[in-house]
């Protein structure tokens, strides 16, 4: 059945712009194989007998359950626990530390993880602040994690993990927060009720909105698939999702500096991130 | 104290939400005391398409830099001749940071700055011409070197020739080769112009 139909360049052309407006994601003529199998497989799934009549459906369905599962099919997920770690070195020797010492008032500090992926991030910083950050006594911390696959939602909700998302971790924190199950790993119960995991299209304003007042965003690897100016809209965004003098954290082939100039670099020792200045309003 | 469940993310209803987030609602929380209010504003003005006047009269007179820097962001979304209207005004601009945003912003919509390219290069203020040769640094538009070439033929402003003939020894071919030579002759005693001029014609003819 696949093998019958065709995604011709004006269908490839139409169908980037479309998820473009749609997600702020832009897919370069490059990823041309990986686009195509997508739709040809969403295609055969809704017995969709030409592109013409499955984008139509994906543009006018009211309930908009294709093109989620058409998002969720076109988004790349992998990851594995204590990815980057230098950056977690970084959120408890430093970023957190200059937050509490400005902070007067106590308070909730809060965490943000987008992309969530399947999770390794939220709870890897989770475990990662059990384990290296003493003022955690004094101090409640929130964790939000959100992405725009909501088929790796539900995953990272239940938070199972093969071998190949633990294998940095060393056995000690294996053995102290998961439990075997099978060929897989299941994450302590207490852990995934310490994060809420919440759906966010970054390039939706209202969505963006929702989520606010945070100390520091961890944002990595989702940018680069951005074009210029969505991902310069996003940077915007998540400065106003931050609290003044709060963090954003990105991959480590990402500068904000090429994106937007409304943080300030801080080259800390362990990392370099970007900053919402603390007089800003 | 320790790790704490959030309360379900929802949406919000201070600040910000206090205005209807229709186009009459946005226009009022673009003018709000709170540059946080206005800049939510701006940002969700980016969905309605008859927007661009209002943002840029807001852009006149906006003072808070992170209020303007996404309004410029929500006019490049916007793209119609009146954004692209208001973002050249910014070129007037003599907040530097405001004027090297909108030439960013401008980068972006080559198709839609093209038609007004002409008459930037043609702008009175040398420095507005310069500043236009910079928005042609990295506008995709098939037309570049030919507004590059006319730039260092007919320009009187021998700093506007010196930004162009910069940019041309990184997007010039073959076809700039006579009009270097004859800057070359027509800034005999510059001798930034000499070099400049001499480096593009080496790497033009490097390829």
């Amino acid at each position: 059945m696949t093998q019958a139909r065709m995604i011709s360049d004006e269908d490839f052309r139409k169908f980037r712009e479309f998820f473009y407006r749609k997600t702020g994601m832009l897919f370069e003529d490059s990823k041309r194989y990986f686009v195509d199998k997508r739709l040809l497989e969403r295609m055969d799934a809704t017995d969709s007998e030409s592109f013409r009549a499955y984008f139509t459906m994906v543009r006018f369905q009211a309930s908009g359950e294709e093109l989620q599962t058409l998002i969720n099919a076109m988004t790349v997920n992998e990851t594995y626990f204590f990815r980057e770690e230098y950056q977690f070195r970084c959120l408890v020797d430093s970023m957190l530390e200059e937050i509490v010492t400005h902070t007067r008032q106590q308070r909730a500090l809060r965490i943000w993880s987008v992309p969530s992926s399947s999770g390794e991030e939220p709870y890897g910083i989770a475990i990662y602040l059990l384990e290296h950050w003493p003022r955690l006594d004094d101090w409640d911390i929130e964790i939000v994690s959100s992405d725009i696959d909501t088929e790796i939602l539900n995953q990272a909700r239940r938070g199972r993990y093969t071998h190949r998302s633990i294998q940095n971790l060393p056995p000690s924190l294996l053995a102290k927060y998961f439990r075997r199950d099978g060929d897989h790993y299941l994450i302590d119960q207490e852990l995934r009720e310490a994060v809420d995991f919440t759906r966010v299209n970054v390039s939706d304003a209202a969505d963006m909105r929702r989520h606010r007042h945070f100390d520091i965003i961890f944002c990595r690897n989702l940018l680069i698939y951005f074009d210029d100016l969505s991902r310069k809209q996003t940077a915007e965004s998540f400065y106003d999702a931050l609290n003044p003098g709060g963090f954003i954290c990105l991959g480590h082939s990402e500068s904000m500096s090429r994106i937007s100039s409304l943080f300030r670099v801080r080259k800390f020792p362990e990392a370099i991130v970007y900053q919402k200045p603390w007089e800003a309003r | 104290m320790a790790l704490k469940k959030p309360a379900p993310t929802a949406p919000s209803s201070d600040d910000e939400r206090r205005l209807a987030r229709d186009l009459p609602g946005l226009l009022s929380a673009l003018a709000a005391a709170d540059p946080l209010a206005r800049r939510w504003a701006a940002r969700d003005l980016a969905a309605h398409p008859n927007a661009s006047r209002a943002l840029v009269d807001r852009l006149r007179i906006e003072t808070e830099p992170s209020v303007s820097q996404v309004i410029l962001t929500t006019l490049t979304r916007l793209g119609d001749e009146i954004a692209v209207a208001g973002l050249t005004e910014c070129l007037r601009s003599e907040d530097a940071m405001l004027r090297n945003a909108a030439i960013e912003a401008m980068k972006q919509l080559p198709d839609e700055v093209a038609p007004v390219m002409e008459q930037l290069l043609k702008d009175d203020d040398p420095d507005v011409r310069i500043f236009a040769v910079d928005v042609l640094e990295s506008l995709r538009h098939p037309r570049v070197e030919e507004w590059l070439i006319r730039v260092i033929a007919e320009d009187p402003h021998v700093n506007v020739c010196a930004t162009a003939v910069d940019l041309l020894g990184e997007v010039g071919s073959e076809r700039a080769v006579p009009t270097l030579h004859a800057l070359k002759a027509r800034f005999v005693d510059e001798p930034y112009i000499q070099f400049a001029a001499d480096l593009a014609l080496k790497r033009i003819a490097q390829g």
